[in-house]
């Protein structure tokens, strides 16, 4: 049967010029909130400044401003881009395969394998002697937690591709996806319980989400393998919509099914799994994204949602991190928080407009 | 207690085998006869309803009054320190034999303590939740002394005081100052008998301080420090009434939130809003648990923009940290805050005091 959160045929998609213009509007709300987020910020800066030093003319006034410019805000708001328009890529891709609207990219347990790859470097460690050699080489805050939390999703990965190659129901690797990340939660859990409050503090930082601290050699790196998986993403945007209309009628029309899945895990881990080793998790982007993408171009073809959605998840964790910011004030939100706080009510919103009918 | 803090050459004298509470506000002690009440003011929150404890001279018996009050025979002879601040009174006053249990081996500096530990004299009780009421049920000692965290409650402990033993709530967090923070060894001084040792040692320290205060504050140029390690956005630093903020004011250095309060101690403040004061601090302290530079880099690049980085004054508190990766700073420092201040002296003013060595800090290399 058809998914309940997309019509029941072919989509109606509306015309060809108005989805062009919706996706050049949403490329200009793009540019509008990348410049926002530059601008705002605990220090007070001027916009015309902002823009010029955005735009490479001349230097800034002293000292602290460049540096904030281009060492605090130009790559946080660079990270926000590149986190939003994989989460939300990743996020669509869930739900098309899982033919599930609530999936999202933690449904195949990857952020959770992230998480507990984060918590082995912060928590465990070997205790005592061996966690202060690790802090000693003062990698707990940059590449130690990175690979850790890459190797934790990609363990997850390896996990769940093996299983996808047996399993053939999605609902059953669906499943798989959710205990994942329920047994590695309690592994966390365990290991906090008999951690020292200072480590337990410093993992609970990371659980709220982080878009500042990804700069030079790490921007880099998540931005590499965020535009591996988009690409991937995007080279799947055929089979994805023959996936729509279920993995029997995809095989009817010559689709071979298992190769396109195995691509599209393989791009969502690469999404997620690097977004959440740099960046920590970040809630509610990948789940809310998708649908706020179809509501707004009215179609179901990815060739059009994945480049709309990765406009749209890019629009969205940007403007969150200006809310984050919250203007005038000398403090700054976890980004983790705002996109929760935002994203729960926009997911209800579009589950009570269009009441959802059962989807198996 | 006196209102407001005096001056050491104020200080009024006390009387034998009594001590009087010069700059703590946490806690008050007092003397009626044979008998001493130890009031703890704000054992787990500000709003938290004080604790009172009756000293008893083992032997005799309860006088009457005070029926809310936990009594404590003294002087112990056996005493349980879950944090290793309380092992640091101990060690001050020189009573390491008496300490029994620990909250964890990891966190003990004391060399005469982790001789007792080798020689399995000691027993380990752990912390909050793990807290091993069984083995401490059946060991007994005279008294276990807990910090009293916020959010835990008079009851937390009920299970040992069910089994007649004592708990002392020491919140020594509360303090402002270093030296009251250090005060606080009055209280254990109290319940070994031991007041007049405790007097001498501690006003030892309380003059040392203030003769290093007088020198620091009086200096005409105040170099600017930032303090602590970010973690990605956020930035604690202490707030205004924070010890340490005391420390750098006592040790003549410009802190930007000198005047900035928080509930908490400390202020959660984004990345940016303290990168600029960074930029162009004189000295960065308290690096987390760093020790190199490269470390420090390896955390984030961007701070090797920082003037402290690029001039190699970059100081942290972990000299005395041993094989465990437990940091003296947080143990005798606490008794010691003379020491900090001459340490940090030493730092922020090199022209000031003859050269010595560091004690507790040293350069990130």
């Amino acid at each position: 049967m058809t998914p309940a959160f997309l019509p029941p045929t072919t989509p109606p998609s509306l015309p060809a010029p108005r989805l062009a213009r919706g996706l050049l509007a949403l490329v200009v709300l793009v540019g509008l909130a990348f410049v926002l987020d530059v601008a705002l910020g605990p220090v007070r800066i001027p916009l015309l400044a902002v823009a010029r030093l955005l735009l490479g003319h001349g230097a800034a006034a002293d000292a602290a401003t460049d540096f904030i410019v281009h060492q605090i805000r130009l790559p946080k708001a660079l990270t926000a881009l590149v986190a939003g328009s994989g989460l939300a890529v990743s996020g669509l891709q869930m739900q098309t395969l899982f033919r599930n609207p609530l999936a999202g990219p933690s449904a195949l347990g990857l952020t959770a394998g992230a998480g507990l790859g984060v918590a082995l470097v912060m928590l465990a460690g070997g205790g005592g002697a061996g966690a202060l050699a690790v802090r000693q080489l003062g990698l707990a805050g940059s590449w130690a937690l990175v690979l850790a939390a890459t190797a934790g999703a990609a363990l997850v990965m390896a996990l769940v591709l093996a299983l996808a190659a047996r399993v053939r129901d999605n609902v059953v690797l669906l499943i798989v996806g959710l205990m994942v990340a329920s047994v590695t939660g309690a592994i966390v859990s365990l290991w906090q319980y008999f951690s020292a409050p200072e480590q337990i503090q410093e993992y609970l930082l990371w659980t709220f989400g982080a878009l500042g601290g990804v700069t030079g050699p790490h921007l880099a790196v998540l931005a590499t393998v965020v535009g591996a998986g988009i690409g991937l993403a995007l080279a799947s945007a055929k089979p994805l919509n023959a996936l729509l209309l279920g993995e029997n009628y995809a095989r009817s029309l010559g689709l071979r099914v298992r190769r396109s899945r195995t691509l599209i895990i393989l791009s969502t881990s690469l999404l997620a799994g690097s977004i959440t080793a740099f960046c920590g998790p970040i809630g509610f982007v990948g789940l809310a994204v998708p649908h706020l993408t179809r509501a707004l171009l009215g179609t179901a073809d990815h060739r059009m949602l994945l480049p709309g959605a990765c406009l749209l998840g890019a629009a969205l964790v940007l403007g969150c991190d200006c809310l984050a910011q919250l203007p005038g004030s000398q403090i700054t939100l976890p980004i983790n928080v705002v996109t929760s706080l935002l994203g729960a009510p926009v997911v209800l919103w579009v589950v009570l407009r269009r009441p959802l009918r059962s989807a198996a | 207690m006196p209102a407001s803090r005096p001056t050491p050459s104020a200080h009024p004298a006390t009387a034998t085998g009594r001590t009087t509470v010069r700059y703590a506000k946490g806690f008050t002690i007092s003397y009626a006869g044979k008998y001493k009440v130890i009031t703890i003011q704000s054992p787990f929150e500000p709003k938290a309803p004080t604790v009172r404890y009756l000293l008893v001279p083992r032997g005799a018996a309860r006088p009457a009054g005070y029926p809310d009050a936990q009594v404590i025979a003294t002087p112990i002879r056996s005493l349980v320190g879950l944090s290793s601040l309380h092992v640091a009174l101990a060690d001050f006053l020189g009573a390491d034999d008496l300490v029994v249990g620990v909250g964890s081996f990891k966190y003990v500096s004391a060399a005469r303590v982790r001789q007792r530990i080798a020689a399995g004299q000691v027993y380990e009780v752990g912390q909050g939740k793990e807290l091993n009421n069984e083995l401490l049920v059946a060991q007994h000692p005279d008294l276990v002394m807990a910090t009293g965290w916020p959010g835990e409650g008079a009851d937390y402990f009920q299970t040992l005081r069910a089994a007649g033993i004592p708990v002392l709530i020491n919140s020594e967090w509360v303090e402002t100052t270093p030296l009251a923070r250090a005060e606080w060894v009055k209280v254990l001084a109290a319940l070994l008998n031991k007041e007049d040792l405790a007097n001498q040692k501690f006003d030892a320290v309380a003059r040392e301080y203030q003769r290093l205060a007088a020198l620091g504050r009086r200096v005409a140029k105040k170099p600017s420090v930032v303090v602590g390690l970010p973690f990605k956005d956020v930035w604690y630093v202490p707030d205004a009434d924070s010890y340490l903020a005391q420390f750098l004011r006592d040790a003549g250095a410009t802190y930007h939130w000198n005047r900035t309060k928080a509930p908490s101690g400390s202020l959660a403040l984004s990345f940016e809003a303290v990168a600029p004061v960074a930029l162009t601090a004189d000295y960065w302290l308290q690096t987390g648990s760093l020790t190199t530079k490269a470390a420090l880099l390896a955390q984030d690049a961007r701070y090797a923009a920082f003037a402290p980085v690029k001039t190699g004054r970059v100081f942290n508190n972990n000299r005395r940290t041993n094989a465990q990766g437990s940091n003296d700073y947080w143990e005798s420092g606490a008794m010691h805050p003379d020491l900090i201040l001459a340490d940090l002296l030493r730092i922020l003013h090199p022209e000031l005091l003859p050269t010595g060595p560091l004690r507790y800090y040293q350069p990130l290399r």
